[in-house]
């Protein structure tokens, strides 16, 4: 579960820079893409354009394979759909945490009632 | 599922009516000795709270979990407004989690919205206020329809 979260974690942090977004919306609406034609719009240095891609490749929001001397680049669903999941087990969590709650409260004013 | 659930994007919202007045529902957030007869799931064998129940004050949460062994959770609280509203913040390595839990009072009832999101700060404010929040959903929507 710690491991789930610190993946859960990469890819919210991830995500959160503006310019690894828009590489994402990029080759969400591209598919696949070379890396030089991905950066091409990016007023971004080669070895800087790097750094995000190995961000969003560490959060597994890309897959990289090579074709020659063609480094290509693949948007991968997988990554945010486990950030969906995160959310809903944490739904889960707070929804059995309530129930507790309800039967505390319930506790409480039984006890007040005799009082 | 007892509770509404909405999930939009990278944000969690749960509702929930407590048949309880407000200041009893919040007086279950703000005392340790309430907080640990309902904090931890329904897997969790004991829970250990501390809190400094005030702004810039923390609070751990330590929990032993039935087949996952101990946890704790470490938070930070950034508003009070006793009996509305409570919002802190959880750090989970790189990212930071954010609750928001409203109090309000509906009669002799009390709804509980709690807000949950799951991002590094400040850039979430930022992405709500500047509205890049919508890029991310259509990003999202667009990925799932790959996928599927």
């Amino acid at each position: 579960m710690v491991n789930k979260q610190n993946r859960v974690s990469a890819i919210f942090a991830a995500l959160a820079d503006p310019t690894r977004r828009r590489i994402m919306v990029r080759l969400s609406e591209r598919g696949e893409t070379a890396v030089t034609a991905l950066a091409k719009p990016f007023r971004i240095s080669p070895p800087g354009f790097s750094k995000h891609l190995r961000v969003l490749e560490k959060a597994h929001l890309i897959q990289r394979h090579r074709q020659g001397r063609l480094h290509l680049i693949r948007a991968r669903s997988a990554g945010l759909k486990e950030a969906q999941k995160w959310m809903a087990q944490c739904a889960a969590f707070w929804d059995s945490r309530f129930d507790q709650l309800n039967e505390v409260l319930q506790s409480e004013q039984r006890k007040e009632k005799k009082r | 599922m007892n509770s509404d659930l909405e999930i939009t994007g990278s944000r969690m919202q749960i509702t929930r009516v407590f048949d309880a007045p407000r200041e009893r529902v919040f007086d279950a957030w703000k005392r340790p000795d309430l907080m640990a007869r309902w904090s931890g799931c329904k897997e969790t064998a004991k829970v250990e709270i501390t809190m400094d129940f005030r702004v810039g004050g923390s609070f751990t949460q330590k929990m032993d979990i039935d087949g996952a062994g101990q946890h704790t959770i470490t938070g930070v609280y950034d508003e009070i407004i006793e009996p509305q509203k409570i919002a802190y913040h959880v750090n989970l390595g790189p990212a930071t989690t954010r609750v928001v839990v409203e109090f309000i009072a509906q009669g002799r009832r009390t709804k509980v919205v709690l807000t949950q999101e799951g991002f590094p700060d400040p850039s979430i404010v930022k992405m709500v206020s500047t509205g890049t929040l919508e890029s991310l959903d259509k990003l999202e929507r667009l990925l799932l329809a790959q996928a599927a």
